[in-house]
């Protein structure tokens, strides 16, 4: 059966096909315009005022936030950065480990697996303001769940301060984000391990590979782009969480757990320094955007690869 | 943020609707004389105003609202929001142009970036014109200055004078025959000797108030500044380098290890808990502790405490008042009922409505007058507490209230919190807040 596309005209003559298309783009365009574009260009024409709260773009000061921020003396930001980097880093390929290992697991699972993936989103749908106060509940010093037994059990003689201390504070905050978000990797996860066709997993057992090669060798290389897609994304997510640290540690210990997102919460709401602020967010989308070049360019090649 | 009780009446403690009732039978006799003519002739009557308070006044609006309906026929709309969250909401009212707010229930230290930013009105006209009723010179001098005075003009009105006072566990420190410390010295000392001794039993000398928001480690470090005789600012430059600003911070520190685990995570969730189970035998709080103290409810202390005004150190010999939050009423420069606005104000803070207030249960006022702070009603309604605060407020320590305050507080805020942390000195850490003030004061 022969196919042929024909333009309907529509709402008169002379609406032509590139007009029509032009039309129907309209909605996203302005979509982006209004939600996109505007806010980003604001924000920077922002980033090059001293602004106040209630008095935005005040005076214009030029490169004035960006100097100070990096070369001008700040002792926050940078380190902020830096920290948010470590954090995302460590969280996302901890989940990554242990989401792929849960996938695994699901995935042998003979019977009630619907169940037990049901269980596992319930970290996931709990608000993160919650899982703060659930953890600074477990970890109090005085009081707290973990305390409790460490004290029970004598592997301690006195309560650790789990977020009043470094280490501790900025790990517990970690933990605390790898309990919320190792469900969310492992759902995909298994998503991702349920496209590898079975046949393939069944020709390997046919031939008397070990569980360990069908993982390294089949499962492993067919799954590592969207292994790595979910990654990235975790990454991307982790630059930017907030709820968690400002419940749990709220930047301390000092500022040892001060991340960047919080940072610039902080000089916008807290100081109502919003020129700096919008310096600082885009100074943060400029960094995010680097760190993550490499795992993109990664990404690209294990496609390549896999195709 | 403060109401007191030190008397055992504790079935009276809990507000009810019964004890709201009587509260505002009370007031309406008294303070319904305080009206304008121009409120007394109802004028106003049936209309509304939009207003902003914070958490800890709930009550006390609930208070005005059904006194100011029943004597102007104003119904007022209250927004509660928390402390720290005042200056953002009343900005970006004005700023958008929503103008829902008439009336802002301001943190003192925000007044002056709430000047610069335009979103109060000036009221120095007014208050010359109703000073019969007002009765300026009845606020207590450095509150009235610090919490409306901007730029030689007035924008607002006191109603909430806060300051920290020294509540101590009797029981704990008679086992130890101590008593209240006079000297920061002296406190570290009896701190020192009660979590030695009692730690084992869970019990410790006292919770340094530590967590990193400026309402709650500035205050412990203020306490300690105001003790020794230091400033903030000395003729609008920062002075955090003096020996009395550095003493305070060393004293900070010195009690750190002695106090509750762990300084650095103490909030008020955590130190209040802990003082009124009797785990620790002193806290530096806001004087509505007194009720909480007496609630059997929710203590394990009832007439077991007592309190007494912030230790003294260094040269310093006399007690001074360390301004740890306080409030004040402000009109907002969106309000289209400005007049209304003032009418309200001015009833609000006047020396009736005060007393009234101060002598409600857990309305969390504290007194900005004299004539309330030294009101015989007052007196007997908090004995204790009355004389701590009495005798500290001869003398002030204000907070910064410049333009640049949140900005200002914020940075100290960061090197307070790195001191207690152990990731800096005290001198170093004061030398970059003070290197940070100046920038911002610049």
């Amino acid at each position: 059966m022969a196919l042929s596309l024909r333009v309907v005209p529509f709402g008169g003559a002379g609406v032509d096909r590139r007009r029509t298309a032009w039309l129907m783009l309209l909605p996203l365009l302005a979509g982006l315009l209004i939600f996109a574009v505007y806010p980003s260009l604001y924000v920077l024409a922002l980033s090059f005022t001293k602004s106040t709260l209630g008095q935005p773009f005040k005076t214009w000061i030029g490169w004035g936030n960006y100097r100070w921020l990096t070369i001008g003396g700040d002792e926050i930001f940078a380190p902020s950065l830096l920290r948010a980097a470590l954090f995302s880093l460590g969280v996302a390929l901890l989940e990554l480990w242990l989401g792929t290992w849960l996938a695994l697991l699901l995935a042998s699972l003979k019977r009630g697996g619907r169940l037990v993936r049901s269980i596992m989103l319930l970290p996931l749908m709990t608000p993160p303001v919650l899982v703060g106060v659930a953890w600074k509940l477990l970890l109090a010093p005085g009081g707290g769940l973990i305390n409790g037994k460490l004290l029970e059990w004598g592997l301690v003689d006195r309560p650790v301060s789990f977020l009043g201390t470094q280490p501790w504070a900025m790990l517990s905050l970690m933990v605390a984000d790898v309990w919320q978000w190792t469900p969310f990797v492992a759902i995909l996860a298994y998503a991702a391990l349920r496209q590898v066709p079975d046949d393939i997993i069944e020709a390997a057992l046919l031939d008397g590979a070990s569980d360990s090669a069908i993982f390294w060798r089949i499962l492993l290389p067919l799954t590592a782009p969207l292994l790595l897609a979910i990654f990235v994304l975790r990454l991307i997510m982790a630059f930017k969480t907030f709820d968690l640290l400002y419940i749990l540690t709220f930047g301390g210990p000092g500022s040892s757990t001060e991340m960047a997102g919080f940072a610039i919460w902080r000089t916008a709401l807290r100081s109502f320094d919003v020129g700096t602020a919008a310096a600082q967010t885009v100074l943060f989308a400029v960094f995010v955007s680097i760190f993550i070049l490499p795992f993109l360019w990664l990404n690209r090649r294990v496609e390549e690869r896999a195709s | 943020m403060a109401d007191r009780l030190d008397r055992s009446a504790t079935s009276a403690l809990q507000l009810n609707r019964r004890s709201l009732l009587a509260a505002s039978a009370a007031v309406t006799g008294a303070a319904a004389l305080n009206l304008s003519p121009l409120l007394r002739s109802r004028s106003f009557a049936g209309q509304e105003l939009n207003l902003t308070i914070i958490q800890p006044h709930a009550i006390a609006g609930e208070v005005l609202k059904k006194l100011f309906l029943e004597q102007a026929g104003v119904t007022l709309n209250f927004t509660v929001i928390p402390y720290d969250q005042v200056h953002a909401q009343a900005t970006l009212d004005v700023q958008s142009g929503a103008n829902h707010y008439d009336v802002h229930d301001y943190w003192y230290t925000s007044i002056g970036a709430l000047v610069d930013d335009k979103v109060v009105v000036d009221v120095t006209e007014w208050i010359e014109r109703d000073k019969e009723k007002i009765e300026p010179g009845d606020f207590i001098k450095s509150i009235y200055d610090a919490y409306t005075l901007v730029n030689g003009r007035r924008w607002g009105l006191p109603y909430d004078g806060d300051s920290h006072v020294l509540f101590y566990n009797t029981e704990i420190l008679h086992r130890h025959g101590l008593e209240a410390p006079a000297t920061w010295d002296a406190y570290y000392q009896a701190v020192k000797t009660i979590t030695e001794h009692e730690k084992a039993n869970g019990i410790y000398g006292t919770a340094l108030l530590g967590f990193k928001v400026p309402v709650i480690i500035i205050s412990s470090y203020a306490n300690r500044l105001a003790g020794f005789g230091g400033k903030f600012l000395k003729d609008g430059q920062p002075d955090l380098l003096s020996d009395e600003s550095i003493a305070a911070a060393d004293e900070l520190l010195r009690i750190a290890p002695y106090a509750l685990p762990t300084p650095s995570e103490t909030a008020f969730d955590q130190a209040l808990p802990a003082f009124l189970s009797g785990n620790v035998a002193f806290l530096e709080f806001w004087t509505d502790l007194g009720v909480r103290s007496q609630d059997p409810k929710n203590s394990k202390i009832v007439d077991k405490w007592d309190v007494t005004q912030l230790p003294v150190g260094g040269k310093n010999k006399t007690p001074v008042a360390a301004l740890d939050a306080g409030f004040g009423w402000a009109i907002s420069a969106g309000s289209t009922k400005k007049e209304l606005a003032w009418e309200f104000v001015r009833w609000a803070a006047s020396a009736q409505t005060s007393l009234k207030l101060l002598t409600t249960y857990n309305s969390g006022i504290d007194p900005t007058r004299n004539s309330t702070l030294n009101a015989p009603e007052y007196k007997s309604f908090a004995p204790k507490v009355q004389r701590a605060a009495a005798a500290a407020f001869g003398s002030a320590l204000v907070w910064p209230t410049v333009p640049q305050a949140p900005k200002l507080l914020d940075a100290l805020t960061e090197q307070l919190a790195l001191i207690l942390a152990g990731q800096t000195k005290p001198k170093a850490g004061l030398e970059a807040a003070q290197h940070a003030w100046e920038r911002l004061l610049a």
